[in-house]
């Protein structure tokens, strides 16, 4: 089942049209990697998931229920950790997700309960009574996180939770959130990579309003996987010989060479690795290693962004 | 109902902890206090400073003084305070994003808007109850003869005043991004009162005739029906203010 899904969204700031019939689906217990560039419209998306815009077209249901603008209903299935999640500074943690817990209609003895197990899960046990004017970036991410997930959502929007924190502080925000994933699908919106690698299962790249990527990641790098393959040499007069054979002086190929290591991307599908093989073996040619580039996931958004 | 209750708990907390009702409290009881004092002391005062061969002679203060006091200084100076505290009503909440998490929640917009309007009328009401307490119990000690009418009615006239600028300015919020946006368009709500009340037929039932009619209530110059089409009014267009402030708030891109 999908807990979310977007159809032909559209939306237009002034004559900047931001999405242009954007598509998304997130399955049940994923973590989806919302990927794209500053300014691509996760944000935009985001909150028009939340009802918190308007969108000039375009439908999006959440758990079956679609969300319709200016009214929060489908917002109960749904947990938001902002960016740069603001509280009032007067308050402290316990008294934030009180507020929260009375909003959403928790019971006191639930509100209490949950608010303690989810300040022990974000590690802000010891700062419950500490007024939030105090707090770091960190230290407020986290809290966002517990608050977000005061009513046990189905879904948790994290817009860029990690983008402006220290390693140590993106570590642990990961590791929360994989610790969650068992209770709730989450969308993870990000321009860090690396993260996006560390947890996500699925991916979607929005670029120029639509989804240009959207799958699992073991899937998309299989569908960008290119025949390209790394050799590398005992020595570099043995490299440079390799490069200069006549049999790959062809169009469809294409050769690198640095240091003793030759880099090969075959262009034409016709030809495979054991081309390769059989001209290695025809001139008696033995590489130290022989290697089949795998696709990062950064150089496939580089080449899908561009 | 319930993200009313909270939210309105919230709002609450936050003037008390952010210090607003304090101040707000203090003001209106400073004023309280002095209203009568002045009263009684000004004379005494310019006759201390008068120099030889000018004679300035003043009635003996009464009652009426305090309260044109009290009339002046609530109306203008605690009106204005009043003002500006809750300028940044909704516009601080909206820059800095702290709404938008509690919305996301399910808190409702309407929710939003009525209980930051309540608990702003709450505190209007409990610090003009404040200051005319004092006002009406140190006047009683020091002027004790002095009778005044239609006192209360007066002071409720005014009060209904306090409550349509404060719903001038939840609606000015809602449509402006700046509490100087917010106090701008509050500000010319009640100058355009003024200038409609330069037309004599419009007194009748111009709200603002519940901030400047108040004297004239208490030496009983002003029949107290009188103010009845403006008391309808001022009820009314807070009524419409609050409606639309709720229609403009939901239709808002955040």
């Amino acid at each position: 089942m999908n807990v979310l899904e977007i159809n032909k969204l559209y939306k237009r700031f002034g004559d900047r049209e931001v999405l242009k019939g954007l598509d998304m689906m997130v399955p049940e217990h994923s973590i989806f990697g919302f990927i794209g560039k500053n300014g691509a419209g996760k944000t935009t998306t985001i909150k028009i998931i939340l009802g918190l815009l308007k969108q000039d077209s375009g439908t999006i249901t959440v758990c079956g229920q679609k969300v319709t603008y200016g009214d929060t209903k489908t917002n109960r299935y749904i947990g938001f950790l902002p960016d740069v999640p603001e509280f009032y500074g007067y308050m402290n943690p316990m008294e934030y997700l009180n507020l929260c817990g009375e909003i959403t209609g928790l019971s006191k003895n639930k509100i209490k309960s949950k608010s303690e197990e989810l300040l022990e899960l974000v590690g802000l046990k010891d700062e419950k009574k500490k007024k939030i004017r105090g707090f770091s970036r960190g230290m407020k991410q986290r809290l966002g996180i517990a608050q977000a997930l005061l009513n046990e959502p189905k879904l948790l929007i994290c817009d860029e939770p990690t983008s402006a924190l220290d390693p140590i502080g993106r570590k642990e925000i990961l590791d929360i959130l994989s610790a969650a994933k068992g209770k709730t699908t989450i969308i993870f919106s990000t321009h860090i990579l690396s993260d996006v690698e560390r947890i996500c299962d699925y991916i979607g790249v929005l670029h120029d309003g639509k989804l240009a990527l959207c799958g699992t990641l073991s899937e998309i790098k299989e569908n960008y996987r290119h025949n390209e393959f790394v050799l590398e040499f005992g020595s570099e007069k043995e490299a440079s010989i390799f490069e200069m054979l006549d049999e790959l002086k062809h169009p469809s190929i294409r050769l690198w060479r640095s240091g003793n290591a030759v880099k090969v991307l075959l262009t034409d599908d016709r030809m495979d690795g054991s081309f390769l093989l059989s001209v290695l073996s025809q001139k008696c040619l033995v590489p130290l290693k022989f290697a089949v580039v795998e696709p990062t996931l950064e150089s496939l958004f580089m080449e899908v962004v561009q | 109902m319930k993200g009313y209750l909270a939210f309105f708990k919230k709002e609450i907390f936050e003037y008390i902890k952010t210090y607003k009702l304090f101040i707000m409290l203090i003001v209106f009881a400073v004023f309280g206090i002095t209203n009568p004092l002045v009263a009684k002391l000004l004379p005494e005062i310019v006759r201390n400073l008068t120099t030889d061969g000018i004679i300035i002679t003043l009635p003996e203060p009464t009652a009426y003084d305090t309260w044109t006091q009290f009339f002046k200084n609530a109306t203008q100076i605690g009106l204005i305070v009043t003002m500006i505290l809750f300028s940044g009503v909704l516009s601080s909440e909206l820059s800095k994003g702290t709404l938008i998490n509690l919305l996301t929640k399910g808190l409702s917009r309407t929710a939003v808007i009525l209980s930051k309007y309540t608990s702003m009328a709450l505190i209007w009401t409990i610090s003009i109850t404040l200051c005319f307490g004092l006002t009406y119990g140190y006047t009683a000690y020091l002027f004790p003869n002095n009778e005044t009418s239609n006192l209360l009615f007066s002071v409720f006239c005014l009060w209904m005043f306090g409550l349509f600028l404060l719903a001038t300015l939840i609606f000015s919020a809602t449509l402006t991004k700046s509490n100087y946006g917010c106090l701008l368009m509050t500000g010319i709500v009640v100058v355009a009162c003024m200038i409609m009340d330069i037309i004599p037929a419009m007194h009748k039932y111009n709200p603002i005739s519940l901030a400047t009619d108040n004297m004239g209530l208490i030496m009983n110059s002003i029949e107290v029906s009188s103010l009845y089409s403006a008391i309808l009014i001022s009820l009314l267009l807070s009524l419409l203010f609050v409606l639309l402030s709720l229609a403009v708030f939901r239709k808002k891109q955040l």
